[in-house]
């Protein structure tokens, strides 16, 4: 299992809308730490739910597992219910995905669908609630949690059936530095023993070091722009203006007024015809 | 107005759902299973809507709330619903008490209207409290006490998480318990989208707006939070089939029943039956 998806020519429309991906060709190979990057609107979400067999090709084919997903293949056994324990899917919107009266029945609710075992799901929901270290929550409404929490909560109710990958919808969005920080910890240490693939769909640039070694930008046409290692990528400023993720930057220096791209994740220096050099 | 109206909306909404983080399993009325608790205070609950006599009513609502107190329930928390409830009710009842909604023997005389006709109605000589009137507003209000009372008990002594569970426990269908449980579980964002929406509609004037302002923003909202709930209802479906759902729901088994569940039971169906007896 070295190609976990393998997009050829994949574009997609919503009903009566222009497509909102074009013709996106990638693969995705196992273990690797994939950030898709692009504005408000580009298609991250779109893509996702492509790979996650919630929406399905309208042109080109999607294969995950070397199966080509469809709205059939992905109920039929035994490659569906497979597909959707092996790939868990963080959405954006943690409201909706937590829909269960209570927690230990959220955590629950995927391995009752697959069939286990009722004390091996018992026993693993205690496990899992414990790795994230939010056992006392387990009996709480999630409606009543912080949005920290509900993250959390979410995250375990995919990691509790053990997936090889997580599609994560801009995870780290609503959440405090310190929850940020702990959120991205743990997707590193999941990383680091398993070999997990994680696949992140964000606009944020500071966030990208954290979660990817390569990234695919999508542009505002709903194309791919670049597929680059992710170093690369934060260097390429041309391309990171080109998909609107930075503006040029206008801003007054004593008398003068000026404008340069401007990028809000480093200090860099820059001089002006005066030759007064200063930093950001 | 309609800030008014949907503040208390949320408050009362709040409250509701915010019952299942108190009640958690204080005192051993808590401590019951939900199943037991669903059956024996419904049981009791459908005898009081049968019984015709004061005694009785008064009775249910008594043992109501003994079953509150002894039971180590938040008084305060069950008063609130004890108290504002009823005395709603007995504004509801107190006109039957009058002769011009119930005929019977006069008690008391409270002024002269005069007799006459208006429009269709036959207006009587005088506005009275009849004895029979009395008699069925009271009985109006004491059911609906013990009724909300009983119902109140349940809400305050389970959390609403395993009060669904119990539902399933008792045989009502897994599909219908799980809608039935994200209604509730999505009122909640519902409400708070809806005061989300016309807090940022005010935030956007300054001062006051006219009614029919107003008025037109509310249909505004309403069209922006069903739109808003659509979109919630489609994520939810597809976060399901993500985890696997494949149009039938598969839910974690009940624990068994101890002793103490199966005498509660009992005791209210006893109870139910004693009350009924008494008529
Ligand atoms: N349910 C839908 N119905 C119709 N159009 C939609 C729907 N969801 C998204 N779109 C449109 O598809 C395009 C891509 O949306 P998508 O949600 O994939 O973007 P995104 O990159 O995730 O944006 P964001 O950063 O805001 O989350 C947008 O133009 C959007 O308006
Ligand atoms: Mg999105």
């Amino acid at each position: 299992m070295d190609k976990v998806f393998d997009f050829r020519g994949v574009s997609f429309a919503y009903p009566g809308r222009e497509p909102s991906l074009r013709e996106a060709t990638f693969e995705v190979a196992g273990g690797e730490r994939l950030a898709i990057l692009g504005a408000n609107g580009s298609g991250k979400s779109t893509l996702l739910h492509l790979m996650d067999g919630l929406y399905f090709a309208q042109s080109g084919e999607v294969r995950a597992f070397g199966q080509r997903l469809t709205p059939e293949s992905v109920e039929r056994p035994p490659f569906g219910p497979l597909f959707r324990r092996r790939a868990g899917f963080l959405f954006q919107n943690s409201d909706a995905q937590l829909f269960c009266p209570s927690v230990e029945e959220e955590l629950a609710f995927g391995p009752l669908q697959m069939g286990w075992k009722e004390e091996e799901i018992l026993r693993r929901v205690g496990d899992t609630l414990g790795l994230l270290g939010i056992a006392h929550l387990r009996d709480r409404p999630p409606h009543g949690l912080s949005s920290g929490e509900k993250k959390k909560v979410a995250l375990a109710s995919l990691l509790i059936l053990s997936p090889v990958v997580l599609l994560l919808d801009e995870p780290t969005a609503g959440l405090d530095p310190r929850s940020q920080g702990i959120l991205l910890e743990l997707l590193d240490d999941l990383h680091g023993m398993g070999g997990l693939t994680l696949v992140t769909a964000t606009h944020d640039l500071e966030l990208l070091p954290h979660i990817s070694d390569r990234v695919l930008v999508l542009g505002e046409d709903h194309r791919i722009a670049a597929d680059l290692p992710t170093e690369r990528a934060l260097g390429d400023t041309g391309l990171l203006l080109s998909v609107n993720l930075i503006h040029a930057h206008r801003h007054r220096h004593g008398a003068m007024v000026h404008s340069h791209p401007h990028q809000h994740t480093r200090t860099h220096d820059h001089a002006h015809g005066e030759g007064k050099d200063h930093l950001h | 107005m309609v800030r008014r109206g949907l503040g208390g909306l949320v408050g009362i909404a709040t409250v509701l759902l915010d019952d299942g983080l108190a009640a958690g399993r204080q005192g051993w009325l808590g401590r019951v299973d939900a199943r037991a608790k669903l059956l024996g205070l419904l049981s009791v609950l459908v005898a009081t809507t049968f019984l015709r006599n004061l005694g009785p009513l008064a009775l249910c609502l008594g043992a109501a709330w003994a079953l509150a107190w002894f039971g180590g329930l938040d008084m305060r928390r069950v008063a609130l619903a004890l108290l504002a409830v009823p005395a709603f009710t007995l504004a509801l009842a107190a006109p039957a008490a009058f002769n011009v909604v119930t005929a019977g023997t006069p008690l008391v005389v409270l002024c002269h209207l005069g007799g006459g006709h208006w429009g269709p109605w036959r207006v009587p000589e005088f506005l009275t409290v009849t004895d029979r009137g009395l008699f069925v507003a009271a009985r109006f209000a004491l059911r609906s006490a013990a009724c909300v009372s009983l119902a109140s008990v349940l809400a305050a002594a389970t959390r609403p998480q395993d009060l669904f569970k119990g539902l399933r426990g008792l045989g009502v269908p897994a599909a219908f318990v799980m809608v039935a449980a994200m209604m509730t579980r999505y009122l909640d964002l519902l409400l708070r989208s809806a005061e989300e929406i016309h807090l940022a509609k005010l935030s956007r004037s300054l001062g006051g707006v006219g009614v029919a302002r107003e008025q037109a923003w509310a249909a505004a909202g309403m069209g922006e939070l069903y739109r808003r709930s659509r979109t919630v209802a489609e994520s939810v479906a597809e976060a399901m089939v993500s985890r696997g759902y494949t149009g039938e729901v598969h839910t974690l088994r009940q624990g068994r029943w101890s002793w103490q569940d199966g005498t509660f039971v009992a005791g209210c169906l006893a109870f139910g039956a004693a009350l009924l007896a008494l008529g």
